[in-house]
């Protein structure tokens, strides 16, 4: 078994940060993990301009990864598969095999995951045509392609008024951002899509069916104010209904000593500044505890 | 034309266990379905519970079957390699009609052969099952009844058929049935083959493809049910749980699945389609049955919803030349032969995922018979299951990936599937993201495809399947 100071799981932006803080401090062995094949994260779909002085998910990853100090070292297309209480974890890669690492210090950076339409209350049928907001932005911005129009968009928040304004910007219309919400949702930068490409918001509204056999055809909105209901078609509904913090595999730990949450696994952040804050303060606290743990 | 001994209509759970009893024999048969997978139709959404057998007439071939097959259910998940778990099942009761029906069920059982039964007071109750509400009066405890993944037991006979020289014509509809002599023509989308004997497997078109050839004596009349699923992570019963509400007499099902998540459901409410849409309402009256008979089932963990038709099969009735349905379902199995030759399943429900090799194999004897068909010696019962990474033990799954790099690959990460699992699911079969979802159980788990779906979808693109 190999052994390290640090693990890292998850090369987003937090776990990036609390990587090169640590090691910057002098941590020796940071091992950083990350499932897909890249560093990044999240900021890797990212193609609009709002991370730090206005660049892209994937310009800040690349300023992020400049001189990255050479103690840490990037296992990238690899999964944590487990983490045992007495502080090893299980990593599982198609070049790396299954290895077991054990480690002094976890910093858990594991993101979020999306709220399914699953998780809704949602009535109809159950057609192709839904996805998550992330599930288009990664296919718009990784894959190139752009998905079947009209749109309807369920939730006003960021990421629902970002992908509004992408879809629109690709000639996919969007037919209806739908908020349960009185107001819009989103930082007002991002609201300025909803002038910008002339987009209906529908406040105190939600959708409440989704209608087609094998591909969507449709939703019902309902008002709750006027308890009016709409019928908008569609052939693409994105789920932007929010996240939820990712931490299934630490679910058994409780919170030992030596863990520590960072970035949207600890709390969904909407602006990065927070993320690196945080990845910054654990990648300290990190070492504190290592090197006091050696003396 | 081609030609075949048997011909097999509907590739749905019955239609695959029947065509594997028909190689059984030396027997040639084509199995004809008109999607392009199996287990698409009603076989896709059900309840995944294996009945005792104390719900059925006493002597009847339902109650007959539905016993026997229980026995035999361990041996059969074993032969196919098909996850299937014996949790038992507690039916409780609130009031004094709900005692008086278990113990109608305890009687019938009993008669039944069902091992094991009794009824326990409502402290034993939850000893054995704290999830349960303190509310409960008493309960039946069924220690034989247990949940299969039904896609992965479906599928697994169909590829056992394949194994043992089953043809099979996939994304082609059986459009019209001919008589000549000594057999059927089936006229198909892609052309007619003939046969001796004619299977009709075809769930909720099974009336209809009965009629192509013979006069109307059974209809299916649709009605549907509403589930909710609650991601593994949740605390619930340990036991399949019955119940139905003493005042609005609605039923509850709650099954602790093989994958480990908690099916809620089906409700039960008239439906015109023959497609299934989810009504909000039946959620919400699933959630709340859920909240009084298991309190502290966390339902913020729901993961999905959706709905199921079922078939209710009715007698027909003759009124001015025309064929209406009786509106009395049947409750016993359909199984009907117009004709020398012609076997038809017809609305089979409840419990046709538990009977379905019984069924298949009565057809298969039936068929053996008029054929006078020998045993087919060379039939190989076995059938091996796509190699899960999950399942194994630290060392076994070390081998595995170094041996074969791609099940290091994670693709879905709430279920642990990796990409070798994903490749076997579409080297099987597989044509869409529900088709490996159904084989190895990608984007089954809490986040629902949300990160693997993109994935996938681009495996089977690469494997030459554009999807929708
Ligand atoms: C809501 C519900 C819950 C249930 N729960 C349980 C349970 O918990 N336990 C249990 O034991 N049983 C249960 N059952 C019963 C069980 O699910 C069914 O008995 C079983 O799945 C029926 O399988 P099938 O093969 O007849 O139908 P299907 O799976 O519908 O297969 C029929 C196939 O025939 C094909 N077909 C139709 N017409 C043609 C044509 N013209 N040409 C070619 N192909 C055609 C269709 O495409 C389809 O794939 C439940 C049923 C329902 C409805």
């Amino acid at each position: 078994m190999k052994d390290c100071e640090l693990l890292i799981i998850g090369a987003g932006v937090a776990g990036l940060t609390a990587a090169r803080t640590a090691a910057e401090s002098g941590c020796h062995q940071v091992v950083l993990v990350d499932s897909k094949a890249k560093p990044g994260g999240v900021l890797l779909q990212c193609a609009h301009q709002g991370f730090g002085q206005g660049l892209t998910g994937p310009q800040y990853i690349e300023q992020l990864l400049r001189d990255f100090p050479k103690q840490v070292e990037l296992q990238c297309a690899t999964t944590a598969l487990s983490i045992s209480k007495d502080k090893v974890t299980v990593l599982s890669g198609a070049k790396t095999g299954l290895q077991r690492l054990r480690f002094q210090e976890l910093i858990f950076a594991a993101g979020c995951r999306e709220i399914p339409a699953g998780a809704l209350q949602l009535a109809g049928t159950r057609p192709e045509g839904v996805y998550t907001a992330g599930q288009v932005q990664e296919m718009m911005n990784l894959q190139y392609r752009v998905p079947e129009g009209p749109a309807v968009i369920l939730g006003s928040g960021d990421l629902g008024l970002i992908m509004a304004g992408q879809l629109s910007a690709s000639g996919c219309k969007v037919n209806a951002l739908v908020e349960q919400r009185e107001k819009c949702g989103g930082l007002p930068r991002n609201q300025l899509y909803l002038e910008r490409y002339a987009l209906p918001l529908l406040c105190n509204s939600t959708v409440s069916r989704v209608y087609g056999e094998r591909k969507l055809e449709g939703v019902v909105v309902h008002n709750r104010q006027s308890g009016k209901e709409y019928h908008i078609p569609c052939r693409t509904l994105l789920i932007a209904a929010g996240y939820t913090p990712e931490r299934t595999l630490i679910q058994g730990l409780g919170a030992p000593e030596w863990l520590q949450l960072c970035g949207n696994c600890k709390a969904v952040h909407s602006m990065i500044e927070g993320v690196i804050q945080e990845g910054k303060t654990a990648g300290t606290k990190a070492w504190r505890n290592i090197r006091s743990g050696v003396c | 034309m081609k030609f075949y001994d048997a011909v097999v209509i509907g590739g749905g759970v019955l239609g695959c266990f029947t065509a594997r009893n028909l190689r059984r024999w030396n027997i040639s048969v084509l199995l004809i379905e008109a999607a392009e997978d199996v287990c698409t139709g009603i076989t896709r959404s059900n309840t995944a519970i294996v009945y005792s057998g104390c719900d059925n007439k006493p002597n009847s071939l339902k109650a007959h079957m539905t016993v026997r097959a229980n026995a035999e259910f361990e041996a059969l998940c074993q032969e196919l390699e098909v996850p299937f778990k014996r949790c038992g099942s507690l039916m409780v009761s609130c009031g004094p009609k709900g005692n008086a029906v278990l113990q109608k069920k305890l009687e019938k059982g009993r008669l039944n052969g069902v091992p094991g039964l009794r009824i326990l007071s409502a402290a034993e109750a939850l000893e054995l099952e704290p999830a349960l509400t303190k509310g409960i009066h008493s309960a039946l405890y069924a220690p034989s009844t247990g949940t299969v993944n039904p896609w992965q037991f479906g599928i697994a006979a169909f590829e056992n058929a394949i194994y043992n020289d089953c043809a099979v014509s996939l994304h082609n509809r059986v459009l019209a049935i001919q008589k000549y002599t000594g057999g059927y023509v089936v006229e198909t989308e892609q052309g007619s083959v003939r046969c001796r004997v004619l299977c009709n497997c075809a769930g909720l078109q099974a009336a209809q493809v009965q009629e192509m050839l013979f006069p109307p004596s059974v209809r299916i009349v649709p009605d549907a049910g509403d589930y909710l699923v609650l991601d593994k992570s949740v605390v619930g019963p340990k036991h399949i749980i019955f119940h139905e509400s003493e005042e609005s007499g609605k039923g509850l099902t709650a099954v602790p699945t093989v994958e480990g998540s908690l099916l809620l459901g089906p409700t039960k409410r008239p439906c015109t389609e023959e497609y299934a849409a989810v009504e909000r309402n039946e959620l919400e009256s699933l959630q709340k049955l859920t909240q009084e008979i298991l309190p502290d089932v966390d339902l913020k963990l729901q993961i999905r919803s959706f709905a199921a038709v079922r078939p209710n099969p009715q007698h027909v009735i003759e009124k001015n030349g025309q064929y209406l349905p009786d509106g009395r379902s049947i409750n016993s199995f359909v199984i009907e032969e117009p004709a020398p030759g012609f076997y038809s399943l017809i609305g089979i429900k409840t419990p046709g995922l538990t009977c379905a090799d019984q069924l298949g194999a009565y057809l298969a004897r039936k068929a053996a018979d008029y054929l006078q068909a020998d045993k087919n010696m060379r039939f190989v019962s076995k059938r091996m299951a796509i190699k899960q990474a999950r399942q194994l033990e630290y060392k076994a799954r070390a081998a595995l990936v170094a041996q074969a790099p791609d099940y290091g690959e994670i693709i879905c990460h709430c279920e642990d599937v990796t990409r070798a699992e994903v490749l076997a699911a579409i080297d099987r079969g597989a044509v869409d993201i529900n088709g490996v979802k159904r084989r190895v159980g990608a984007g089954l788990g809490r986040c629902q495809g949300g990160r693997c779906r993109l994935a996938v979808e681009a495996l089977l693109k690469e494997a030459g399947h554009e999807g929708l």
